[in-house]
């Protein structure tokens, strides 16, 4: 098989691919979202009592949120998805080490 | 100008070198780099947060940690008025704000118009200085109220404080005599550093923006050819964004 990497043929650190614009639409969709979500937010902050459930939805919402944020404002639904698995995979493992200290860390509350 | 990558190299393996696997440059593949190591950053705060927190916690309600929204109540102008959460939403919606200009400077520079990308950025630029003036009038309430690096002097919630004194638990002191709290020491001191630690990335984002913005009036980027400056500058200002919606969620929600 021919490869094509031999010097000079052209300069791969400076390649910039070709961008094109993707339109405003999808942007202001996501900032209603992201806005409505975050009213959400407040709404469920006065009207529920505080429980883990209400918790749970909290944190449920900030994924949604972080979801579009990264997929659209960040671009990476439009990236090639060898880029998005090395940035998301090792952010997944982070969410299970968040999960195992809170666990660890309760356990400590009657040993203090 | 951009220097154009051969048709040829469309048919070789991913993988087989001479060519991003990512399919983007490489200052934007550093910069997709630096913020995953930054995300691991602020996880290792909101990791130690999160232990603290949960290390004084049998329940949502019986809690020695202290309640947020009977600290962070306060609004400029209105004295003595408990409204909890409604100044930090107001920093929220000032930073989504700054975030969606942010992406239409981005989306102005895929077509190359000078113009709306300064105007973009500049409003951008206003949106973090706005977030940054909120902080810091936060953060100038709370040490007025006696907030310290080294003490909890907000003590514990009264719920808390029943069941966990009845269990044996809740009414001993931590840490050394002078510095004696009723409730978790850290409770401050980690207030400081996460949303300190966040409040600097904005400082640096809206730097960062302030001399894109210049170079982008200057038409640097026009005679460069592309506008990936910027949308390096984007990701970056999004990522801040980003770690706003956890802060929120742990410091102020939860």
């Amino acid at each position: 098989m021919e490869f094509y990497n031999k010097p000079g043929d052209y300069d791969a650190i400076n390649y910039i691919p070709e961008t094109h614009s993707h339109g405003t639409k999808e942007l202001w969709r996501t900032f209603w979202l992201l806005l409505g979500i975050t009213l959400l937010d407040f709404i469920i902050y006065f009207v529920m009592p505080h429980t883990a459930f209400r918790n749970f939805i909290f944190i449920f919402f900030g994924i949604v949120k972080a979801y579009y944020i990264v997929g659209a404002f960040m671009h990476m639904k439009y990236e090639k998805i060898n880029l998005a698995l090395i940035i998301l995979v090792p952010t997944i493992f982070i969410l299970g080490l968040i999960t195992g200290l809170l666990y660890e860390g309760n356990a400590l509350t009657y040993c203090k | 100008m951009a220097n154009h990558q051969p048709a040829a190299f469309e048919q070789q393996p991913m993988w087989a070198g001479g060519r991003s696997p990512f399919n983007v440059s490489y200052g934007k593949l550093m910069m997709w780099l630096f913020l995953l190591s930054d995300a691991f950053t602020f996880s290792s705060l909101l990791v130690q947060y999160g232990a603290q927190r949960f290390s004084n916690v049998q329940s949502p309600i019986v809690t020695k940690w202290p309640d947020p929204a009977a600290i962070f109540n306060h609004f400029p102008f209105m004295h003595g008025l408990h409204l909890p959460l409604l100044f930090v939403s107001v920093m929220t919606f000032i930073l989504i704000m700054s975030s969606v200009t942010m992406v239409l400077a981005v989306e102005a520079g895929h077509r190359k118009s000078k113009k709306e990308v300064v105007r973009y950025m500049v409003y951008t630029i206003i949106g973090g200085a706005m977030f940054l003036g909120c902080q810091a009038w936060e953060w100038s309430v709370f040490i007025g109220e006696g907030a310290t690096l080294y003490g909890n002097q907000f003590g514990i919630t009264e719920a808390g404080n029943k069941v966990f004194s009845a269990l044996g638990f809740g009414s001993h002191f931590e840490w050394e005599p002078e510095y004696r709290t009723a409730g978790p020491v850290p409770f401050a001191a980690l207030f400081f550093i996460v949303t300190g630690f966040h409040g600097f990335h904005v400082f640096s984002g809206v730097v960062i923006n302030i001399v894109v913005t210049i170079m982008a009036a200057r038409g640097v980027f026009d005679r460069r050819g592309h506008y990936e400056m910027i949308e390096k500058a984007g990701l970056y200002w999004h990522f801040v964004d980003l770690v706003w919606v956890f802060v929120f969620t742990f410091f102020y929600l939860i």
